[in-house]
């Protein structure tokens, strides 16, 4: 486990968007931020954020140029933690129909879809920009408990804040965390798949709560996940006290 | 989906103003602090807006956003002077979350596909000053109200949600300050041709007419001034005006006197929240 | 910048020099007794000293120091020797429903318990939203009114005859309501009449602020026969233009023998009350519905200022024309003098609005007086003093505009910095 020192954690700087916030919540949870583009800089660090704000054609150009992308298909394979934000959560899947096709990095086997318009529920307007209730995701008969989760302390029906025209549909119900509601639409508004998390809203928008799921991150990075835990084996499988939340 | 309250600031130089009509603009405070008190007491979203940015071509408000970011942890849209991609990307990087256009877009139109192509249309709101003629009809102006764009402001605003728009602020200047209400009319013919968004602005003097504007105008969401503002200077709580130094810019008159302005009856933000809650409106309650 | 000699009509300075604080500049008439005014006078304008301070700002450097207690004081005297106990008017507020005249009006009467008549010289021609304010006004913030509606007929002879001769279709306006307040008052013998703010507030001479009373060369004649009108002789104006004395009468100022019968005071409250314009602004629309134009004036970017007449736009382009200076100009250094504007934004303000043309009633106005729009743009290039205008490729411009006037600050700061500092 690590020590007193605060985890470092690289913010990826690929040209899209608001890393100030992101990185100033990281910094009140008790993170060492770094925002770097370079992508030898991920393997020396504890976790990996990757946020975003824009299209995902254009973002996925930035990362594959930049060698980024690379990078950060080599470090889910670590093991280390992943956590991907409204657009870096979608980016996190196989494909995308944004402004046209496009192949996303391919972590998380699924679609990004556009949220569909309505324009006599006014409620469904796109983008979907604002504070959205988040729900525990079901998962058979029973609810995903968030207790080991990021989304530890937040009560379900809570909200956040959501600002995307698109969502991501994964291809294994399994791994969604979190639903919300759009309109008719019923749409994944967080999900885990082994040491990747990825939240389709801003916690670093969303006022305190949003601030505890960063302080909640931060104690993901400074448990070592690149060591097995008791009583997992190495590919990650999930522990007893972690079942709920797989 | 809730309808979001967003505590509108136009700020001018280091103070928060506020006049009617966008003119006459009297100095009511600190912005950071009437910033972070929104903050508290359940904001969903901050505006800011830089009125004299337009004057100058460019946006003054880096430094502010940056000390907002840094306490505030709730989206930010910032406008006023912005021209260009370089533009909102040292808003976005100060510390903003969304950007709001008028001017620029109104010159060149296809800003807003530009923009909401490397940022994205959610990160593009178009803000569109509208007031209305004695024929019913709504014009478009820039420059808080003063320059007139040749343009009728619903067609411009059904065209701005079509170049990538994310939102639309639709702000009446005529009843801006007014304490009026909101130009509920304006607000439902736009509200009822875009898919988009919009954000309704200018006007609310009275709860009542928060609950009006969604209900009638179809606004999802409501921009306040002087709703809220008026309480919170009255409340005392803001401080740093009593000893002003004599070379300090703005009309501090109303400020120092601490006088009411009886033609708005302001409210705190909660009672704001819970107006519309009670009248079957979802939002977000802490 | 090298000076070149050129003449300088209307007695202007040949140099041109900007206040250092405010943007006015040395061009800026004085007010001047307006039966006087003919096409050769000599125009008293203001005064910017050593240190490149205008009067008005010196001014506003004196109210600071004003100990307005004391003035109130004296205000309350005054008053207390005038007020009536029967319910019987005891002083007249002339105005027309604008910021001021109500903030004037409102006072004396809540405030200090006074009974006021309020008196109405009509706009040439009322915009909808000054009919309604001055409605509001009687209406709202609850007064009795006399308004004296003006014979148009001459009234459109004189706004005419006034513009072709000294560019100044304003007068009839200005004498209007300069003389109408001292007559009614004599009439209906009420002693004392309020103005609202000083003149010399915005740049008339210094010596007329410590003194309240108006200087009494303003409404007050000895002989007609020396007075001009629309600057033609009034004897001309019979003669010639066969415009009987009776229609004329209106304009000119009470006989100086009736007041030696009858004492009438006139004052400023500006005097005795610190007036902030904008804050008048503010009260009238609290206490009577006072209702700014939401679209701005043209010529300034103010909404609330000089909103009653359609003639207003003119008469600010004229003295644009005229004197180089034009309505942003005059807003933006009043605002700058109450603080509310730093000298970099009311440079920038100036720019891009002063001197716009008032085309929203321009035909309106033309029909009005039956003057074809050539004529007067004929009329303008005519006034225009070339140390002041260039023309260049068909387009006039001003040889010394305030935002390429370097003041004494920037001098300062270029010699610090070594670069060129361009102000907007």
């Amino acid at each position: 486990m690590n020590g007193n020192n605060p985890p470092r954690v690289a913010i990826v700087d690929y040209q899209a968007g608001n890393l100030y916030s992101v990185e100033h919540a990281c910094r009140c949870a008790g993170m060492e931020p770094w925002v770097t583009s370079d992508p030898k800089s991920l393997s020396g660090v504890a976790g990996v954020i990757l946020p975003g704000v824009g299209a995902f054609g254009d973002a996925m150009r930035a990362l594959r140029d930049s060698g980024l992308a690379d990078a950060l298909i080599d470090f889910s394979h670590s093991g280390r933690p992943l956590i991907g934000i409204c657009l870096g959560m979608q980016l996190l899947l196989g494909e995308s129909h944004e402004f046209g096709r496009h192949r996303g990095l391919e972590l998380i086997e699924g679609e990004v879809r556009r949220l569909q318009i309505s324009t006599t529920n006014r409620a469904a307007r796109v983008p979907h920009v604002g504070w959205s209730r988040i729900y525990p995701a079901t998962r058979g008969s029973q609810l995903v408990d968030w207790a080991a989760t990021p989304l530890n302390g937040i009560e379900p029906g809570q909200s956040m804040y959501f600002v995307h025209s698109y969502v991501v549909c994964p291809a294994q119900r399994d791994l969604v965390v979190a639903e919300s509601v759009h309109g008719d639409t019923v749409f994944c508004s967080a999900l885990r798949r082994k040491n990747v998390w990825a939240f389709q809203f801003h916690p670093e928008k969303s006022g305190p709560r949003g601030i505890q799921l960063y302080r909640n991150i931060a104690g993901l990075f400074q448990a070592d996940t690149s060591m097995p835990l008791a009583g997992e084996s190495r590919d990650g499988s999930p522990r007893r006290e972690l079942r709920h939340a797989a | 989906m809730s309808v979001r309250v967003i505590p509108r600031l136009d700020i001018k130089g280091p103070n928060l103003v506020k006049g009617v009509h966008m003119e006459g603009l009297r100095v009511l405070g600190k912005p950071e602090q009437f910033a972070r008190h929104y903050y508290e007491s359940g904001a969903d979203e901050l505006l800011y807006m830089d009125v004299v940015a337009s004057l100058y071509g460019r946006n003054s408000l880096l430094d502010l956003i940056e000390r907002t970011a840094r306490e505030v942890f709730i989206p930010l849209t910032v406008g006023g002077g912005i021209r260009s991609v370089a533009d909102i990307r040292r808003v976005l990087r100060a510390g903003a979350d969304k950007v709001a256009i008028n001017t620029e877009a109104v010159r060149r139109p296809e800003f807003i596909c530009e923009a909401a192509h490397v940022f994205g249309s959610s990160t593009i709101v178009v803000s569109i000053e509208a007031i209305r003629q004695s024929d019913g009809r709504y014009l478009a102006y820039t420059d808080c109200g003063r320059e007139w764009t040749g343009l009728d402001a619903v067609d411009w605003a059904v065209k701005a949600a079509e170049l990538g728009a994310g939102e639309l602020l639709v702000s009446s200047v005529d009843r801006d300050g007014t304490g009026k209400g909101f130009d509920v009319e304006l607000t439902r013919q736009i509200a009822r041709l875009v898919s988009v968004p919009v954000i309704a602005s200018g006007g609310a003097g009275q709860l009542e007419h928060v609950c009006e504007v969604v209900d009638r105008g179809s606004a999802d969401a409501v921009g306040l001034a002087s709703l809220l503002h008026y309480d919170f200077v009255r409340s005392g709580a803001p401080s740093g005006h009593a000893t002003t130094p004599k070379t300090q810019e703005g009309n501090l008159e109303f400020v120092r006197r601490q006088t009411a302005w009886s033609a708005i009856r302001s409210v705190p933000l909660a009672e704001v929240k819970q107006c519309l809650w009670n009248s079957g409106v979802d939002c977000r309650l802490n | 910048m090298p000076h070149e000699s050129l003449p300088a009509y209307y007695g202007l300075p040949e140099h041109v020099t900007f206040c250092t604080r405010c943007v006015m500049s040395n061009q800026r008439p004085c007010s001047y007794p307006e039966f006087r005014h003919t096409k050769d006078r000599r125009t008293p304008t203001m005064h910017v000293d050593a240190e490149g301070v205008c009067d008005a700002c010196r001014y506003a450097e004196t109210k600071e120091r004003i100990d307005w207690d004391d003035r109130e004081r004296q205000l309350r005297a005054l008053l207390d020797r005038y007020r009536s106990n029967d319910g019987s008017y005891d002083c007249l507020v002339p105005g027309s429903g604008g910021k001021d005249s109500i903030y004037a009006a409102h006072l004396l009467k809540t405030r200090y318990g006074m009974h006021p008549l309020t008196c109405t010289w009509p706009p040439i021609m009322y915009t909808d939203i000054g009919r309604q304010n001055y409605l509001n006004w009687c209406d709202i913030g609850g007064f009795d009114n006399v308004t004296f509606k003006q014979n148009g007929r001459a009234m459109k002879l004189l706004t005419r005859l006034s513009i072709e001769n000294l560019l100044h279709p304003f007068q009839t306006f200005i004498l209007g309501q300069k003389n109408l307040a001292p007559k009614l008052a004599l009439k209906f013998g009420i002693p004392l009449v309020f103005y609202g703010e000083n003149e010399a507030e915005y740049g008339n001479p210094i010596a007329d602020n410590n003194q309240s009373l108006r200087d009494k060369s303003y409404h007050t004649m000895n002989d007609i026969s020396k007075l001009h009108l629309a600057g033609v002789p009034v004897p001309e104006l019979i003669e010639r233009y066969k415009i009987p004395l009776v229609d004329l009468m209106t304009y000119l100022p009470a006989e100086h023998t009736l007041y030696d019968r009858q004492q009438i005071d006139v004052h400023y409250l500006g005097y005795y009350v610190k007036w902030t314009p904008q804050e008048a602004y503010y009260y009238s629309v609290e206490h009577s519905g006072f209702q700014a134009n939401p679209v701005r004036t043209e010529g300034t970017y103010s909404k609330y200022n000089s909103l009653d007449d359609k003639i207003d736009g003119f008469h600010y382009y004229t003295t644009y024309i005229k004197f180089g200076l034009g309505r942003a100009s005059y807003d933006a250094s009043q605002e700058i003098r109450n603080r509310h504007l730093t000298r970099e934004e009311a440079v920038a303000l100036v720019r891009r609005f002063d001197g716009e043309f008032p085309a929203r009633y321009f035909q309106e106005i033309m029909d009005f007086i039956g003057m074809q729009p050539d004529q007067f743009h004929a009329l303008c290039d005519k006034f225009r003093s070339p140390h002041l205008w260039v023309c260049e490729g068909g387009d006039w411009r001003l040889r010394h505009p305030v935002w390429q006037q370097l003041t004494a600050v920037d001098s300062e700061q270029i010699a610090e910095s070594g670069t060129n500092r361009n102000a907007a």
